[in-house]
């Protein structure tokens, strides 16, 4: 699936448990802050919700409708911030970049959706925590799936390219 | 919320996935019979849930048995069978939904009776072989997440066409619903036998609300479109890819019918 992560006989396990079993997927009933990315051309999100027990990311879930890209990169994504701090957190884009090495530009889509609906949820905490009344921070995509070309296509374009 | 419908929700996919992991043709297509008829009664629950202006939502509990025999996902549904008794009211329709859960209980006994049945379930074996045959590994790859997307995605569509179904006046509109769901019913029992086959059966991931409270339905049908036309790219890219002719073949059949399964979706337009 990602081109770095690989493996001689094919699909990395790793990436497979992924799929099978997203972790941290659903909604959380009780939560901090929410945040959603939409890509309003195809009607793709991710919504991202976050637990704080202080300065600590006690608790963290993200839904969305779109492809398998999109939910392996959530579930890693979660998995990664989950206990840590917020400056923790706020740094997690990049590790995941590096984790995820080289992704073909349909998958960077996918990657940037989720981060930006992680970071619709921090923009949402802001503002609460500066006394706005917002029950969810929305952010649009720039980047489409629909203007790369793409969306459902990507798994053949993994398998062409990987 | 109702939670009546939650636990029905859970049990249309406990039925499904158990007629989906066995492999003897009968067990699984029983089975799948049943799974028909409790999509059936959730749809009856929404449409009392509506009229006594209540909500539900597609919310789940559910755990899918991954067990290693036959017996052992039937006796884990059984008692999720049994377990949902205690919610149904004393109408019409709580009766019958007793009543075709106790022919299924009965059946399932049957089956249990019969030590002969209890095969081992190779659903879950992660061996991601297809058959007999030796597909080249990029091809298992691209099988693989053609599925998982789509899977997925019929899993969505069911639901999203039976929440506007329940809701929806319009006679056109409700038989066009009706066969949009049917196809993706038969869809995601083709789809999920094939993960099982595979080794890799998996329950679709749950719907969040966002996905089916469809605020703009012109655009949901467009974007919808848009999709299938995807999908039908993807499926003639897979059954070119895959030198394999039985699947080259099922992949062209799907992507033919999505021809007219997009027809009957600008009918809605």
């Amino acid at each position: 699936m990602f081109e770095n992560t690989k493996m001689p006989e094919g699909m990395d396990p790793q990436i497979l448990e992924h799929l099978m079993n997203p972790q941290n997927y659903g909604k959380l009933d009780e939560y901090s802050c929410v945040g959603v990315a939409l890509d309003e051309k195809t009607g793709e999100y991710v919504i991202f919700y976050t637990l704080l027990d202080g300065d600590v990311v006690k608790n963290v879930s993200y839904a969305t409708n779109g492809c398998q890209d999109t939910v392996v990169i959530g579930s890693m994504f979660t998995q990664m911030i989950k206990g840590n701090n917020l400056e923790y957190a706020n740094g997690a884009i990049q590790k995941m970049h590096d984790k995820l090495g080289k992704l073909t530009p349909q998958q960077q889509i996918c990657a940037d959706i989720v981060f930006s609906a992680f970071i619709a949820s921090m923009k949402n905490l802001e503002h609460i925590q500066a006394g706005k009344e917002e029950e969810v921070h929305v952010l649009k995509m720039k980047d489409s799936c629909e203007s790369a070309g793409m969306d459902n296509k990507k798994g053949m374009e993994d398998k062409k390219n990987g | 919320m109702d939670k009546l419908f939650k636990k029905k929700h859970d049990l249309w996919l406990s039925i499904s996935f158990a007629s989906f992991a066995i492999n003897d043709e009968e067990i699984k297509s029983r089975l799948y019979d049943f799974a028909l008829i409790a999509f059936r009664h959730m749809k009856w629950i929404a449409i009392e849930v509506l009229e006594r202006k209540d909500k539900y939502n597609y919310d789940r509990d559910i755990m899918l048995y991954k067990r290693d025999n036959v017996f052992e996902i039937l006796e884990a549904l059984a008692s999720e069978i049994k377990e949902i008794q205690v919610l149904y009211k004393d109408n019409e329709l709580g009766f019958r939904m007793k009543n075709d859960d106790n022919y299924l209980l009965e059946y399932i006994s049957q089956v249990l009776n019969n030590t002969n049945n209890n095969k081992e379930v190779t659903a879950f074996n992660m061996q991601r072989k297809w058959l007999d045959k030796n597909l080249p590994q990029d091809q298992i790859d691209a099988l693989t997440l053609f599925l998982f997307d789509e899977s997925y995605k019929e899993y969505e569509l069911i639901l999203i066409y039976a929440y506007m179904q329940v809701r929806t006046s319009d006679i056109k509109q409700y038989n066009v619903y009706q066969d949009l769901i049917d196809e993706s019913h038969f869809h995601l029992k083709s789809f999920a036998n094939m993960m099982s086959r595979l080794g890799i059966l998996a329950l679709p991931r749950e719907l969040h609300e966002m996905t089916y409270i469809v605020k703009d339905l012109d655009k949901f049908i467009k974007d919808g479109i848009d999709e299938e036309i995807a999908a039908k790219e993807m499926c003639k890219e897979l059954s070119e890819a895959i030198k394999d002719e039985e699947l080259s073949k099922f992949f062209d059949f799907i992507n033919y019918q999505e021809n007219y399964h997009i027809e009957l979706m600008r009918k809605l337009l």
